[in-house]
Formats: structure tokens, sequence, C-alpha cells
């Protein structure tokens, strides 16, 4: 059997842990862009993404491969998920639970994507340990009941490995619903 | 223009014998000790602030053009930087995290190019090491209106300078290390 290779975009907004999803599950070296932050942003965190992060995932025993390609969170390197998005399987939009400031711009941005993208996503909630809470936070951005929501805290790799298992889940269902239309 | 010809001049030893390495743009003091290639085993961080001897050439009273006093506000220095180096047409120099610092009066006030520089010399510090390299020197990009000369200033800064084919790359080098104090230093 060949290795079936799906792309994840990992977005969502500044400082949500985009980088540490990435970092934390990747079984390759990832490739980063981190740069010092300046202005307000350096109060909020010392480095920020500006073009892209990269790592990749396989599944023991099955020949799936996934490729994270995470984007910047800021609103001004918006330019790099058009340029990242072609041929995404899933979204993986990354949103802290604890910065209510970020909701609201965040949940046009969700929208506005999987609107323009029209595959499955994982919302996967970082800073959060309660699933209603976490249900609740993205369904108030938009996500559809059928999406899967992931409450995690992405400081603790173990965590963001269940934000991937939630991704392979997706993926899987959307291929069995895929067969299902072919049939 | 006499004074860029002197730097020009100056600086030529490490900027032309196609052997010595060309290091990024220095943001100390240009007269202290030469340049120097870090070695293989160093760390992929680069020293953050290699030197050059690339001191300023010397200005005469009949110095036509350029003022005796060295503009330090990168803004400034980026217009001085059109006006007297030829073929140049707008610069501008951003954060690399992408804010814009100072542009020239020609470059247009656009929010995304400053991010779009920071991306770019982002990816292209990554690129670096694909290469086999340690440190990025300058990121290049030759289209059919001109080029684009993209160089890091000290760690934290990097100028564009948007340019005809046929810029003289040298002279536009020498002017921008003459600066390099002032276009590392406050922002704009």
């Amino acid at each position: 059997m060949s290795t079936q290779t799906f792309k994840i975009l990992v977005t969502g907004p500044f400082a949500a842990g985009k980088t540490s999803l990435i970092q934390a599950v990747s079984q390759t070296r990832t490739i980063s862009t981190d740069v010092v932050t300046s202005g307000e942003e350096s109060d909020v965190k010392s480095h920020t993404t500006v073009a892209m992060d990269f790592g990749t995932y396989r599944l023991d025993g099955d020949d799936i491969r996934l490729l994270l390609f995470g984007t910047p969170g800021q609103a001004r390197f918006r330019f790099m998920t058009e340029v990242l998005k072609g041929d995404v399987d899933v979204v993986a939009f990354v949103i802290d639970a604890l910065a209510t400031e970020t909701h609201a711009a965040a949940g046009v941005e969700l929208r506005a994507l999987l609107r323009d993208l029209r595959v499955p996503a994982v919302i996967a909630v970082n800073r959060c340990d309660d699933f209603e809470v976490a249900r609740r936070l993205a369904r108030s951005l938009g996500a559809l009941d059928g999406e899967a929501v992931v409450p995690c805290q992405l400081v603790d790799p173990d965590s963001g490995r269940e934000v991937v298992v939630e991704i392979l889940l997706t993926l899987l269902a959307s291929l069995e619903s895929t067969k299902v239309e072919v049939a | 223009m006499e004074k860029v010809k002197a730097v020009a001049h100056v600086s030529r030893s490490w900027m032309t014998d196609g052997t010595t390495p060309r290091p990024p743009i220095s943001t100390s003091s240009p007269t202290t000790t030469a340049w120097t290639a870090p070695s293989s085993s160093m760390p992929s961080s680069p020293p953050a602030r290699a030197t050059l001897p690339v001191p300023l050439g010397p200005v005469t009273a009949s110095t036509p053009a350029i003022s005796t006093s060295v503009p330090t506000d990168p803004s400034a220095i980026l217009d001085e930087l059109v006006a007297f180096v030829d073929g140049v047409r707008a610069a501008i120099l951003a954060s690399v995290d992408g804010f814009g610092l100072a542009r020239s009066r020609s470059m247009p006030d656009e929010a995304s190019h400053p991010a779009m520089l920071a991306a770019a010399i982002g990816l292209a510090r990554q690129l670096v090491a694909l290469g086999g390299g340690a440190q990025l020197r300058q990121l290049v990009v030759d289209h059919d209106g001109g080029l684009m000369l993209v160089w890091p200033i000290g760690d934290e800064r990097v100028l564009a300078i948007l340019a005809v084919s046929g810029v003289e790359q040298q002279r536009l080098r020498s002017f921008v290390q003459a600066r390099a104090t002032g276009l590392a230093g406050a922002v704009s």
C-alpha cells in the first residue's frame, strides 16, 4: 500500500500555540521562521513566526503521513495563509481559550477560511481542560456541530498528540464519507 | 557622489576579490577590525555584530551633493540612498517581525510590504542551511522590472532596495555600510 500524504494547515491567532503544536508532534526536524518580536507584541511573547512552520507526522503501522504547515498569526502576514492553503485536507485551527480579545477576529477568520477551503476542521482550544468550555468556544467561533473540538494544553507534547489523533480521525471520517459518496 | 565613490574605493578589497566572504551589513563602528568568516564549527546563530573595515571616505568642501553631516534618521538615509546611488528607485527598512520602520519617499506606504520582507528573509535564513551555510548575507529578487536586494541589518532589521538591473551593487553596499549605524538605530 502506498503512503497517503495529507496536508494540514495549522492556523489561528497570534500566540495561540500553533508553533508549539507543530514542534510537539513533528517526528522530523521542524522548519521554523521564528524571530524576535517588537513593540506591543513583545509584551505577549518573545518570538513569533513570520513565514511558516513545518513538521511531519507518520502514523505507525498505517501508511499515512501528515504534513503540517503552520501560518503566522498576525493579520499582516495573512498573505502567507494564501500561499499555504492550497490543497489542504484538514484545517487545524488553534485558539487560546484565555486570550478572549482574539476570539472575535478569530471567528471571522475561521468562518472565512472554511467557506473558502470547504474542508473539515479540528478546533484545538489551547489552555483549556474542559470539553464543554472548548465546545462552546468553538461554536462561538462558527464551528459546525460535526467539527472536532479538542481542549488541550499545548505546552505539553502529549496534549499536542491528542490534537493529531483528532486530525487523523477527522481525516478518516472524511475519507469514509467520500467513499460512500462514490459508491 | 564623490563620497560614495570614495567609500567604494576603500572597501574594494573585501567586495571584489571574489575570495573574501561578503559579510552582512554591520551595525557596529566602522572603524573596528576586519570582519572574518565564521568557522564551520560555529552554531547556526551568526555573530550578532560582525564588523567591516569600511570607513567613510573624506568629504571635501567641494563635494557638491552630499551633506557633510551624515543623516542618522533612517528615512533620511533611505532618501539619500535613492538620490545618490544611480539606479536605486526606492528603499524600505523593516523589523524582522514585519513592521515598517522607515521608507524612502518613493516607496509606497503599504503595510504588507514589511511583512512580506520579514517572511522572505525568515524563509531565506532557513534556506541558508539547505545550501550548507550558516549566515544569510543577502536575498536577491531578480525580475523583469529590475532587482530587489534584501539585506539583513544586524539581527533585528532588514533593508530592501528596489533598483534597476544594472545598479552598481558594490557602490550600493558601500553606501549602506557607511550608514549601517543609522539604519540600525532609533526607529524613525
